[in-house]
């Protein structure tokens, strides 16, 4: 079964961008475009990873965070890893990567892969 | 210093003249006349009986009188020159402080006369003045806050601009021609180059705005140089490069780590772009009395004369081949130069042409923790050259830009090169004694004050390259 992975950005390109080279790849793709939008969908669709986006209007990220325990994370986000470390966001368990924008589209697939063939 | 001398003949301030005038005939006139008076009674009496008692008593009262008086006056008219010159010292000393740029100076003289209104419009102007200053920070961060903003907008674009990029390489939208493949090639390499400088302008706008995070924490130097080496040293190995370390025993000392890495990494990247296969990069630490001396030597091509003076120069690179091959902003130099100064370290170079370079820099032993602001991109130095360079051409007519030109290209054009040649003109009788003070003076002016620039004599005395070494900031 394919696996179903929710991305989660305000910019419809790197929103569209990433679903491509996911879908490419064999994955099931399903999009959000912020805090609430991501927490809806997780609920719903029940995804085996979110890629999301740290800066991004409305609800802050790291309160979307605290929301979603149970399923793998890995942030994208122009910010460097430090900074995000600096503002508390990595500390869960279930934050699993970090991708620094702009992303190399082999390394986002395969570490992708990576995580998802760790169960 | 003339303008220590003040002139109390040129204070034509009436009412202290009228308060002096008054003081003193009190005392010259008024004093006296009781005098006279009392000896007058005196001498009414005692004009029958003058006894030898009464002769030397007489001269003791006469003597003590003239005593008295005299006294009297001496310190009436100290306290009022005290009452001129006290306010004035105020004056004098407020003025020294806003020399300093302490705007907030207030003066508080409260004398009644001249010199309290004197006082008064000295406030009016200081505060003027902290307004302007006020404004001027604001506009200032105003910029920083634009540019941090902006940059974001900046470099969101690239995101799914590399991403399809390479999915179009890696063959996501079906196969493509050999032109097609050279063309993306061409388009992600400025691709990667424009989102290289927004980085770098993002960090030249953090430094300018001394927003730079600095963590200071108690670290040994020593290991910080070696991790960096470490790091470098799989780069050094790809042109067969080795890297070699020599410090001195260096004390732990506050400092930010990262910082300090992210230089020598800079100047070890570009030792090792402008280097040959096969050659070696001495990365050394001196420790001095006030500071610790890095350096980063490497046996390449070096630099021209002119490449030297321009090299920290915000965007410019040197022309070369090598330097195409490997891309790069121009901007990491400036950079370096950002943090160094920023924290009241000083960095340079030394070169020669075909022999190779040496760049060094230094960290201050006690910690600068107050960060101030720093210009990179538009620079103090220039305007400081334009402003000799005018001072040239009044000094010495048209003549003079070409002396400022000559001045410059042996690199003579610091505060202390230009005092001697200034020396130098006036011993020649090339210009006169007057004319001399008049240049000197107004070029210190012009170099104002470096406050906080430590390590101002460099070490000249190690001689790295025979023959001639340029040295340049």
């Amino acid at each position: 079964m394919a696996k179903k992975i929710l991305v989660v950005d305000d910019e419809p390109d790197i929103r569209e961008s990433v679903k491509m080279i996911l879908t490419k790849n064999g994955y099931n793709v399903i999009t959000a475009d912020n805090g609430d939008q991501c927490l809806q969908k997780a609920k719903q669709e029940n995804p085996d990873l979110i890629l999301l986006d740290i800066m991004m209007p409305g609800t802050p990220v790291s309160e979307v965070v605290k929301q979603i325990k149970n399923i793998k994370i890995a942030f994208m986000s122009v910010v460097r890893i430090s900074d995000a470390r600096k503002r508390g966001l990595t500390s869960q368990e279930n934050i699993v990567d970090f991708f620094q924008k702009p992303f190399n589209v082999s390394d986002l697939i395969d570490r992708v892969e990576l995580i998802l063939n760790e169960d | 210093m003339d303008e220590d001398k003040y002139n109390i003949s040129k204070i034509i301030f009436s009412k202290i003249n009228r308060k002096l005038t008054l003081l003193f005939i009190i005392v010259a006139v008024i004093a006296p006349s009781f005098a006279i008076y009392y000896f007058y009674n005196l001498s009414i009496t005692l004009s029958e009986n003058m006894t030898p008692q009464t002769t030397l008593l007489l001269q003791t009262i006469t003597a003590s009188i003239i005593i008295l008086i005299a006294l009297d006056a001496g310190v009436i008219g100290f306290l009022v020159s005290k009452s001129i010159s006290k306010p004035i010292k105020k004056l004098y000393t407020a003025t020294k402080k806003l020399e300093e740029g302490d705007y907030n100076i207030k003066v508080d003289i409260k004398t009644g006369d001249e010199i309290q209104r004197l006082a008064e419009a000295f406030n009016k102007t200081t505060a003027a003045l902290s307004r302007l200053e006020e404004e001027r920070k604001e506009l200032d961060t105003a910029k920083t806050d634009f540019l941090s903003i902006t940059s974001h907008e900046l470099r969101s674009p690239m995101t799914p601009m590399k991403a399809q990029l390479q999915m179009m390489q890696e063959g996501y939208f079906g196969k493509l021609t050999k032109k097609q493949k050279e063309s993306l090639i061409i388009i992600t390499r400025n691709a990667d180059r424009l989102d290289k400088i927004i980085v770098d302008f993002l960090e030249i706008s953090r430094i300018e705005a001394a927003r730079l995070k600095f963590n200071f924490k108690e670290i040994d130097p020593a290991d910080t140089v070696k991790e960096t080496v470490k790091f470098m040293d799989g780069f050094a190995k790809e042109k067969n490069i080795k890297l070699k370390v020599d410090l001195d025993d260096l004390p732990k000392i506050e400092a930010d780590p990262d910082r300090i890495s992210q230089v020598i990494r800079n100047l070890i990247n570009n030792a090792i772009k402008f280097s040959e296969n096969k050659s070696k990069i001495e990365i050394s630490a001196i420790l001095n009395d006030d500071y610790i001396q890095f350096s980063v030597k490497d046996y390449g091509c070096g630099l021209t004369h002119e490449n030297q003076i321009r090299i920290f120069e915000p965007f410019y690179q040197v022309e070369s081949s090598q330097r195409r091959r490997h891309g790069g902003t121009g901007l990491g130099l400036a950079i370096c130069r950002g943090i160094i100064e920023s924290q009241k370290g000083k960095i340079w170079v030394e070169s020669r042409e075909d022999k190779g370079s040496k760049f060094t820099f230094t960290i201050p032993l006690k910690p600068v923790k107050k960060i101030e602001p720093i210009k990179i991109l538009f620079s103090r130095r220039g305007l400081i050259e334009r402003k000799i360079k005018e001072e040239f051409k009044t000094v010495l007519g048209p003549l003079g830009v070409n002396e400022f030109e000559e001045l410059k290209k042996q690199n003579s054009i610091d505060k202390n090169d230009l005092l001697e040649y200034i020396d130098y003109l006036t011993n020649k009788h090339i210009i006169t004694d007057e004319r001399g003070n008049y240049f000197k003076n107004h070029i210190s002016l012009i170099y104002g004050d470096k406050k906080g620039v430590i390590n101002e004599k460099r070490d000249t005395s190690e001689n790295v390259f025979q023959g001639e070494v340029v040295k340049r900031n």
